[in-house]
């Protein structure tokens, strides 16, 4: 059969070499070149990703140094000591520990915890989403219902009654209980585009060609809808990050010994706290605000450029 | 033996409602439809927009869920999936689709787009592969400079030849192509339709060519099927659809063609509206009494329409003192 096309064609095997240099030359980059092209001509985004990336490495890295058991010793020398100060940077709590390195610590399990659970929920959500959408029929009938099974129960009660009936729970635990009621959202803005998507005669093409389903659906589909894939987990992963914190601050997050983001904003509890002590609690509270403002703002340039990717591919 | 033989083929969509997502109606889309296509020959489908020529084409390609009815090629049923994964069936029948832009997914590059079906039905090597697509590239005559570029970096002529190569990669035996310049200018359509039958000529290919356009499909088809909600109404040779059709709407499709002589404008309109006419006033004696088509009646050797036998015969031998 190779004959046929030999015979048929003005392009032998001694071309290959010349014709693929000659086609390399033309090459188009390719979507994720485009974006991050697009990204480092936005100063404020590229500014954004510097704090968000670097921020996330300073504590990670930070808290590897921080003995944690001995940190959350209680000192009578450091009862709210002052910030600014050469011991306590940040000054100390009403256990004369350093806020400083709570803050650290407290980042690293509350900002550990957000990644684990956007990346355990997006994961499960997109493939839940695309298989459902893809297959449509019964499968995505059944899917469905355990999905509007899932969105009548009230979450933050079961997550509540969860944590209290788990005897010994740590930030992996807890990472999981968040993760069975945060993978719903997702899944379903990606099983809509997906039905869509499988709608399209590039589907049937690739049916048409022998792909496999699993191929079709992870390989051809998942592609194009990217964008859409980025965006979810950039704002999921800003939402999260609020997850632990606001059961933290409920009392039903990490454990009191465990420091988190949303331990500490809760010495904010304390009305003698708020107007004399603001040192234990605002520094969480601005870190917060800034972190989630950065991803969401990366989130949406994100957006956009991918959405300028897909123009200009329209374009030319 | 016919390369496929198509045999009483439907296709009823479910229309599903309620909680318990239970079958409450269905929509017909396909209807008991027997045809044949012979090795080398382009088979036509002709119908109006929503009659049943896609679902038909998918089923024969194996992409759609058939009701009952057989098709039957190298003597197995492919309606049934395992049958198709026995003759690796889609090796030897591939598709050209209607909507070139949709049908090319826009994040993959021209290679990686046509060897698609040669990963996966002939495990070539690298190189061979590579060469296998310049030369594929080269026959829908394309530059290689395509090889890594995207699909929308392309004009909808170049995209439907880049949708041809892939079609042709795997060197098959039948292409169904569903109105495959349908979306095209005039100008490229022409250049479209001959690289098929150049393509035809030099690799002994079969097309099933899908059209709502009886003008297009002079140019390219031996034999004819019209199509009627879900139904075949006439089966005949070119000769016998264009020069004697029978069925009323075959005549209304003909009558559709657009007439490009200034002159003669006029006496088609004037001819079209004739036929409309007729089509308004005549309708129960060419469907059935629920508006359905009738089963096909041999009336030559050639040539089937789907009326009662007297009515048949009586229009056969009017058309014939016309000729006469
Ligand atoms: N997936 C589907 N579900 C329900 N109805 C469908 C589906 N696909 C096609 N149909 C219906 O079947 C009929 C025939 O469609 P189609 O084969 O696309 O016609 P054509 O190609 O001749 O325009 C139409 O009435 C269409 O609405
Ligand atoms: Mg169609």
């Amino acid at each position: 059969m190779a004959e046929n096309f030999e015979r048929h064609s003005d392009i032998s095997a001694a071309d290959l070499a010349r014709l693929t240099q000659e086609a390399q030359a033309e090459a188009t980059p390719s979507t994720a070149k485009i974006i991050w092209s697009e990204f480092k001509a936005d100063k404020p985004a590229m500014a954004a990703l510097i704090i968000i990336v670097g921020f996330i490495l300073f504590v990670m890295i930070g808290a590897l140094f921080i003995n944690t058991p001995k940190m959350m010793e209680t000192n009578i020398m450091g009862y709210f000591n002052q910030p600014f100060t050469a011991d306590y940077w940040l000054g100390a709590d009403s256990a004369g520990r350093s806020v400083a390195k709570q803050l650290i610590v407290g980042s690293r399990n509350s900002i550990g915890i957000a990644i684990g659970l956007t990346v355990i929920s997006s994961t499960f959500g997109i493939c839940w989403g695309l298989i459902s959408g893809y297959f449509n029929g019964y499968i995505d009938w059944g899917m469905q219902r355990i999905y509007d099974f899932m969105m009548m129960l009230p979450m933050t009660m079961m997550i509540i009654v969860l944590v209290t009936i788990i005897p010994h729970y740590n930030s992996v635990t807890l990472t999981f209980i968040f993760s069975i009621f945060y993978w719903e959202g997702t899944s379903r803005l990606i099983r809509s585009r997906t039905l869509a998507e499988s709608e399209k005669d590039y589907v049937a093409a690739s049916k048409a060609s022998g792909t496999s389903h699993w191929k079709i659906i992870f390989r051809e589909i998942m592609p194009n809808i990217s964008s859409l894939i980025i965006v979810d987990c950039t704002l999921s992963f800003a939402e999260n990050i609020g997850v632990e914190t606001g059961l933290s601050y409920l009392g039903f997050g990490l454990p009191s010994q465990t420091p988190s983001l949303g331990t500490m904003i809760a010495n904010a509890n304390d009305p003698n706290n708020i107007t004399q002590y603001w040192w234990t609690w605002l520094p969480a509270a601005l870190e917060i605000i800034i972190l989630c403002l950065s991803i969401s703002y990366v989130g949406q340039v994100l957006r956009r450029a991918a959405d300028a990717s897909q123009r200009q591919g329209a374009l030319d | 033996m016919s390369l496929i033989e198509i045999k009483d083929l439907k296709v009823h969509y479910p229309i599903r409602s309620g909680f318990w997502n239970r079958v409450t109606d269905s929509v017909r889309a396909v209807d008991g439809v027997s045809f044949n296509i012979e090795a080398g020959e382009t088979y036509g489908l002709v119908g109006e927009s929503g009659s049943g020529k896609s679902t038909t084409g998918k089923s024969v390609v194996g992409l759609e869920k058939v009701t009952s009815g057989s098709i039957m090629y190298k003597g197995l049923d492919i309606t049934k999936a395992e049958n198709r994964r026995k003759l690796d069936y889609n090796h030897d029948v591939q598709m050209i689709f209607q909507d070139s832009l949709s049908s090319l997914n826009p994040r993959k590059r021209i290679e990686d787009i046509i060897a698609e079906p040669l990963r996966n039905f002939e495990h070539l090597n690298k190189d061979d592969e590579k060469l296998r697509v310049l030369q594929l590239l080269n026959i829908v005559g394309l530059d290689a400079d395509a090889l890594y570029k995207y699909p929308h970096q392309f004009s909808g002529g170049q995209r439907q030849r880049i949708g041809v190569a892939r079609a042709v990669a795997t060197n098959p035996k039948l292409i169904i192509a569903d109105e495959p310049v349908s979306a095209l200018d005039l100008s490229v359509q022409a250049q479209v339709l001959n690289f098929m039958k150049k393509i035809q000529r030099e690799f002994g290919i079969s097309y099933l060519f899908i059209s709502h356009d009886l003008g297009v499909v002079r140019h390219m088809c031996n034999n004819i099927a019209i199509m009627n909600r879900g139904r075949l109404v006439e089966i005949g040779t070119r000769d016998d659809i264009y020069n004697h059709p029978l069925h009323i709407y075959t005549k209304r499709l003909l009558a559709a063609i657009p007439e490009t002589d200034v002159n003669a404008r006029e006496a088609h309109r004037a001819s079209r509206l004739a036929v409309e006419a007729v089509y308004r006033e005549q309708q129960s004696k060419y469907y059935d009494e629920h508006g359905e088509a009738y089963p096909l009646v041999q009336v030559t050797p050639t040539h089937a329409v789907a009326l009662p036998q007297n009515v048949a015969q009586q229009l056969a031998r009017q058309e014939g003192e016309v000729q006469a």
